[in-house]
């Protein structure tokens, strides 16, 4: 017994600790969020939804707002299948060259983000495609694809090969094993890796920045830039706003399919 | 605006191009170059200077010709080689005007990207420190002067301003003063500060580098002009090394900082506005028509005090909190306790400066 | 149903006279083809690097010079502070990948076998909310608890204890760094935690292993891909980083990142910037593939056999 209150004590206070540091900025951020004053302050000076009304009345935040979503959608939707797809290549078949490929597909990471930035906006220049919008939904897919080929490779381990044998045993063909017996399985790393995929979309300001001017540009970067001069309640009211959305994101997904499918084993 | 036009724009001004290239043989040149885009795009810094520009120059130019004027928050650095890449793989540049530092701008003039500006009207009668040095015409065009003021908390200084920027050596200070993470604005400041004259610039920089050495040991802050704020809010920093206009914002917005010119002088230099090559002709014309309202004697007016900066059309009155300020240069013995090193020799110097600034202070 | 049989059987033969059996070795590489290409946009930019890194700035046109040189690399070479940020990079990293890892193992344990339900959701939501407040607006958060007058030393001066420098310094880069990383790596470990048979750990408690010991012989091993693979992910992530070090470390203990970005921008020499990039990219990824080759590629892995 003394046992298992030590392994809890242990495993608790690290995750409290973990609890703390990661929400300790955002409950700071959220209670500015509210102040009256001209800035960010903690505590607030005062109550009033002064900066939530200020960005409501600026036309830019809606649409940008709006790109930013269609950017993260571009960016989803190249991810799921591509990122999927590689992922079952690199658990589920034989391939040469693994290690080299391993340390290809690291490459979005291993390059820093202004050097991969600056790099597809010579690149989409070339191309003439600088200055529409799925081109940024493609620089972001491109830099986070380790996340979802990850995602769905560490679920892909997790299943059972012996399934599929199965499957392809009792004279099933390819894509109907693919669909009913491999897909399923993979499901909760698809889901993990879309969600992810997305959340990322919706925050990177790096890459966007130079793929994307003033008629474009979307959120994040917006923000970016304006706290380049001076940092105003403003901002934290846009990060307030971010994790209402994501807070209903997360409970949609909840009703829709159940938090647990980022813990479904099988 | 829908997202459907939103991201339908591009297809727009492609049109738009396309209708303008057609009338371009229909029309003689000089009544296609003045067909008015909806929008014209001008960079610029957030903030107080932002709104600056908007109140003193956007918005009066929108109310003189319909067209509005979209600003541009991306950082001067970061628009630099977007600009560079669209003018050299012959697209249109994302930005028609760049509000800029002119040691910025005269490396994007040696570059040959600016369109030339000699023709503007509004260049007449304006002060000399309107016309780049060191370049042919006007590739750029200097719009006022601006200084590296110290500015401080007055809490910290009992006594009264500091007399001198050595006062950063003081221990008392450690972990309580910040520059510029490039240095900038006050590289020539500290070759003056460390026992150099002015007139070791820039070939004897070793008494600034060797006043950096020993500033090291009090452990500065670097940043840019946004922490410079927030650090002064929080009380982390007793005395920087900023822009003038900062200092005053902050003070403005109920942030406990003053400024002053210590002994040493401090370092005065200029922005500019310059144009991109590779504008559709008649957006070029609109941009440059921008610049020329900037210098009109009414914007100037407006906008410099409104930065609370010395404007470069003549005779006109700072604002009055200015008056007698160090940092508002007006008369030659104001100049005179203003360090100015003339762009070019930024221009070239620059890098080596910056490099042995990262050398002493990231090392 | 029956609809959907045909529909299936119809899809069934159209991918076999797309890519009939006999193909079927190269599937695995078709699967990955897509994922290649997209990453060889990132490796046409690295071409771009390559070249721009072997030409000099000159500094009348502010254009690189037509003719080859190896000026740049030697610029690296004979500049000593770059060595000493490259250092701290590497080093940062280690430690930060080591932290985040100790932390995340614990977090993602109890998410994974927390029997009760608000629990494990209140778990997932710790974790999803900090995605979205950006690395510079959390940063900001930071100055307000930890800075000089911020709230950890309001309290300290409180209880009638010193003020404590919490905040510029290396200690507080490696800090931000494991907050902003955390979620990522608890992410890539619960998978690996999920395939544990919960009924293994329980054999080796019922044997008579005291808890630790059941976690170095069971669990870890057990979970040994899944660390592999985060630890991965946060240690190349934190190598390219360069925005908390830059804020939280108080503008003097910037990362190699941060010499690239002003290379770019600030001092306008692509060929500098193009160079150091090169070393930054071919050290993180010998570092990678040395990691894959001494530990296993991880839940990052490509299997290469399979029976």
């Amino acid at each position: 017994m003394t046992d298992q209150l030590s392994k809890r004590v242990v495993l608790w206070g690290l995750v409290w600790f973990s609890i703390v540091t990661l929400s300790l900025p955002t409950v700071i951020i959220i209670g500015a969020s509210f102040t009256s004053g001209d800035i960010i302050r903690f505590p607030p000076e005062g109550f009033s939804l002064r900066w939530y009304w200020e960005l409501w009345q600026l036309s830019d935040f809606t649409n940008a707002l709006l790109r930013t979503l269609y950017v993260a959608v571009i960016c989803t939707l190249i991810s799921l299948p591509v990122g999927t797809l590689a992922a079952l290549a690199t658990v589920r078949y034989r391939l040469r060259f693994r290690r080299s490929i391993q340390v290809y597909l690291l490459l979005p990471f291993t390059i820093p983000l202004v050097v991969s930035g600056l790099s597809m906006m010579i690149l989409f220049g070339e191309m003439r495609i600088l200055g529409q919008l799925w081109p940024v939904g493609l620089g972001i897919c491109i830099i986070n694809l380790p996340f979802m080929i990850w995602s769905v490779s560490a679920s892909v381990n997790a299943i059972d090969p012996d399934l599929e044998n199965a499957a392809m045993n009792c004279g099933a063909p390819p894509v109907q094993t693919f669909l009913t017996v491999t897909l399923p399985a993979v499901m909760p790393g698809v889901i993990t890796g879309g969600l992810l995929s997305f959340i990322l979309a919706f925050n990177e300001f790096l890459v966007s920045l130079f793929l994307t001017d003033s008629r474009t540009v979307t959120l994040p970067v917006q923000i970016y830039n304006s706290i380049r001069s001076i940092i105003t309640p403003d901002l934290a009211a846009v990060s307030v706003l971010y994790i209402l959305i994501a807070l209903i994101a997360v409970w949609l997904l909840d009703r829709l399919v159940g938090l647990e499918i980022f813990l479904r084993s099988k | 605006m829908t997202i459907h036009a939103t991201l339908s724009t591009g297809r727009r001004r492609f049109l738009q191009w396309g209708a303008a290239g057609a009338g371009a043989m229909a029309l003689p040149g000089l009544a296609r170059a003045q067909d008015k885009p909806s929008e014209i795009i001008v960079r610029a810094w957030g903030g107080a200077w932002g709104e600056s520009l908007k109140a003193g120059v956007a918005d009066p130019f929108t109310a003189a010709t319909g067209i509005d004027v979209r600003l541009d928050f991306t950082e001067d650095n970061e628009i630099k080689p977007k600009l560079w890449a669209a003018v050299d793989q012959g697209r249109i540049p994302p930005i028609h005007v760049n509000w800029d530092t002119t040691t910025n701008a005269t490396i994007s003039a040696l570059r040959g990207v600016t369109v030339d500006l000699s023709d503007l009207p509004n260049l007449e009668g304006l002060l000399p420190l309107a016309k780049p040095t060191g370049l042919d015409g006007y590739p750029l065009v200097n719009t006022y002067a601006y200084v590296y003021v110290c500015a401080y908390r007055p809490e910290a200084f009992p006594d009264g301003p500091p007399q001198s920027w050595t006062v950063m050596l003081d221990p008392k200070f450690k972990g309580r003063v910040a520059l510029y993470d490039d240095g900038i604005g006050f590289n020539p400041i500290a070759v003056i500060a460390g026992g150099g004259t002015f007139d070791d610039v820039p070939d004897n920089m070793e008494p600034g580098y060797a006043f950096y050495r020993k500033l090291k040991e009090n452990q500065p802050l670097l940043g840019e002009d946004a922490d410079f704020t927030t650090w002064f809010q929080n009380g982390e920093i007793d005395l920087a090394c900023t822009i003038s206009v900062n200092a005053r914002a902050a003070r403005q917005s109920g942030i406990a900082v003053e400024w002053t010119v210590p002994a040493e002088g401090c370092k005065v230099d200029t922005d500019g506005l310059w144009v991109p090559k590779g504008l559709p002709e008649n957006e070029e014309y609109w941009a440059k028509q921008f610049v020329n309202f900037a210098l009109s004697e009414q914007a100037q007016a407006k906008w410099c005090s409104l930065l609370g900066l010395p404007p470069v059309y003549p005779g006109l009155a700072p604002p009055e909190d200015l008056v007698g300020d160090p940092s508002y240069p007006t008369t030659p013995e104001d100049f005179a306790r203003l360090v100015s090193v003339p762009s070019p020799v930024l221009v070239e110097n620059q890098p080596i400066w910056f490099a042995r600034f990262s050398e002493i202070f990231q090392g | 149903m029956p609809l959907t049989w045909r529909f299936l059987d119809t899809i069934e033969a159209l991918v076999a006279a797309l890519w009939p059996a006999r193909w079927r070795g190269a599937t695995g590489w078709a699967f990955l083809m897509p994922a290649l290409l997209l990453v060889g946009v990132l490796v046409i930019g690295l071409g771009y690097m390559l070249e721009y890194s072997l030409h000099e700035l000159n500094l009348a046109t502010y254009r690189l010079r037509d003719e080859y040189a190896l000026t740049n690399y030697a610029t690296f070479l004979n500049r000593p502070v770059y060595g000493t940020v490259l250092w701290r990079t590497v080093l940062g990293s280690v430690l930060v990948t080591g932290i985040t890892l100790l932390l995340a193992f614990p977090y993602a344990y109890v998410l994974v076998r927390t029997r009760v339900p608000w629990v494990r959701k209140a778990l997932l939501v710790t974790l999803f909310l900090p995605f979205f407040i950006g690395q510079v607006v959390r940063a900001y958060g930071w100055l307000i608890v930890l800075g000089r007058e911020g709230l950890v030393n309001s309290l300290l001066t409180g209880l009638g204890l010193p003020a404590q420098d919490l905040l510029f310094h290396f200690p507080a880069v490696i800090f931000g760094l494991v907050q902003y990383m955390l979620p990522f790596a608890i992410l890539l470990i619960v998978p690996a935690i999920t395939a544990i048979p919960e009924d293994m750990e329980r054999a080796s408690e019922s044997l008579g292993a005291p808890w630790p010991a059941t976690f170095r012989h069971v669990v870890l091993p057990m979970a040994w891909p899944g660390l592999i693979g985060a630890g991965v992910v946060v240690f190349t992530l934190t190598m390219t980083d360069f925005a908390m070090p830059e804020i939280l470390g108080g503008g003097t203990t910037d990362f190699f990142a941060s010499a690239i970005y002003d290379s770019f921008f600030q001092i306008s020499n692509p060929g500098l910037g193009a160079a150091l990039s090169m070393v930054l990219v071919t050290l993180g990824s010998l570092i990678v593939a040395a990691v894959f080759a001494l530990a296993g590629p991880g839940t990052l892995g490509i299997r290469g056999a399979r029976t």
